[in-house]
């Protein structure tokens, strides 16, 4: 039996690998608008969500201490290069830490897209987020489409489609 | 082919053993602890008092809440529901039903909220409250297929003691019980020497 038991495994985790290539985004089935912000990025410029109706949005919040939180990055940046130019944007929201020391990390984990500070955790309150990194991807009429917890290849095909779906 | 299937659903249908698997850094030594039964991985990663006592100073707590937390036996706790089953069911943990086993004495693990609460303003700012807010792990938190989580679990013992740990979980509605035994908190630096 345990023999057995074991090829089934094998079996099924194929199977399961294959299905969790295409489910790395989980729906989230709510009516309910996403928080509304106003950060500002390390730049300066003030991003507000409710500025972005009308496009997707994948919201990220991380903290550089967070292994996992850099884990993601490089992959974010490549899939953000690709959906900038179709009208999808990409916000990393860091939580809880000043631009000295974005500044500093972002030499090792060079990103193009927009990292926004919340530095005093207030707008992070706000949203459902029990760890770091969870992302979510909002749709243009303002309503949470999916969420992500933990690092995941946001470069990969499938899920960038979903994202696209959203448009 | 059908007979196989049918083998295959009695194989799958009996009784998901728990499985441990221990393993150290070859790097540096550290311990980790691999919990595997169903959907549900839990990985407990040894951490030094030191790393402990350099992440609090960064961020300037107390001495005193320093020292507390560097010998308060942390581990870096990854929680995941890896979906292999396929199930597609959520896995919920809820870290106030896991209870550990030590001098003959069973007691919850440290929680951070009433960590947190019991710090003055003097011990720890309110910025780095916020680290341990989001650095230790969630109290409760529910995963769907492909989540995981990160975060920092404590568990109130001297560098160096033994414990059991009984994790505790929900999946698709049902409680589920395992125990991780002869979890070792990792040393001091004194005992390296």
């Amino acid at each position: 039996m345990k023999f057995i038991k074991r090829i089934c495994v094998v079996v099924s985790l194929g199977l399961a690998v294959n299905v969790m290539a295409t489910e790395t985004l989980t729906p989230i089935n709510s009516k309910q608008l996403a928080p509304d912000f106003a950060l500002q990025d390390t730049t300066g410029k003030l991003h507000r969500l409710s500025d972005y109706r009308g496009r997707p949005v994948i919201i990220n919040f991380w903290t550089t201490w967070c292994p996992p939180c850099r884990e993601e990055l490089p992959s974010m940046n490549r899939a953000w290069h690709q959906l900038e130019q179709e009208g999808i944007a990409m916000l990393a929201i860091n939580m809880g830490e000043d631009e000295d020391t974005i500044f500093v990390f972002s030499a090792d984990y060079p990103t193009d897209f927009p990292v926004l500070m919340d530095e005093s955790g207030e707008v992070i309150a706000e949203w459902p987020v029990k760890g770091l990194p969870t992302t979510y991807v909002v749709a243009p009429d303002g309503r949470i489409a999916y969420r992500a917890i933990g690092s995941r290849e946001w470069d990969d095909k499938a899920l960038m489609d979903k994202v696209r779906a959203l448009k | 082919m059908t007979s196989g299937l049918l083998l295959c659903v009695l194989a799958m249908m009996w009784p998901a053993r728990a499985e441990v698997h221990l393993s150290s850094n070859e790097e540096n030594g550290l311990k980790k602890w691999h919990f595997i039964e169903g959907d549900i991985e839990i990985e407990l990663v040894q951490r030094l008092p030191d790393q402990t006592r350099a992440m609090f100073m960064k961020h300037e707590f107390s001495s005193a809440v320093v020292e507390a937390m560097a010998t308060s036996c942390m581990f870096q706790t990854i929680v995941r529901n890896s979906g292999k089953s396929g199930s597609g069911q959520p896995v919920s943990v809820d870290l106030t039903l896991w209870r550990m086993q030590y001098a003959g004495r069973q007691s919850g693990i440290v929680l951070k909220e009433p960590l947190i609460e019991s710090w003055s303003d003097e011990d720890a700012s309110q910025k780095a409250r916020l680290v341990v807010r989001w650095g230790m792990f969630p109290t409760q938190q529910e995963f769907l297929p492909g989540d995981y989580n990160w975060g920092l679990t404590a568990f109130g013992l001297p560098p160096g003691a033994q414990f059991d740990l009984q994790v505790n979980w929900t999946e698709a509605d049902k409680q589920y019980t395992g125990v991780i035994r002869n979890i070792i908190c990792a040393p001091d630096v004194d005992s390296l020497k």
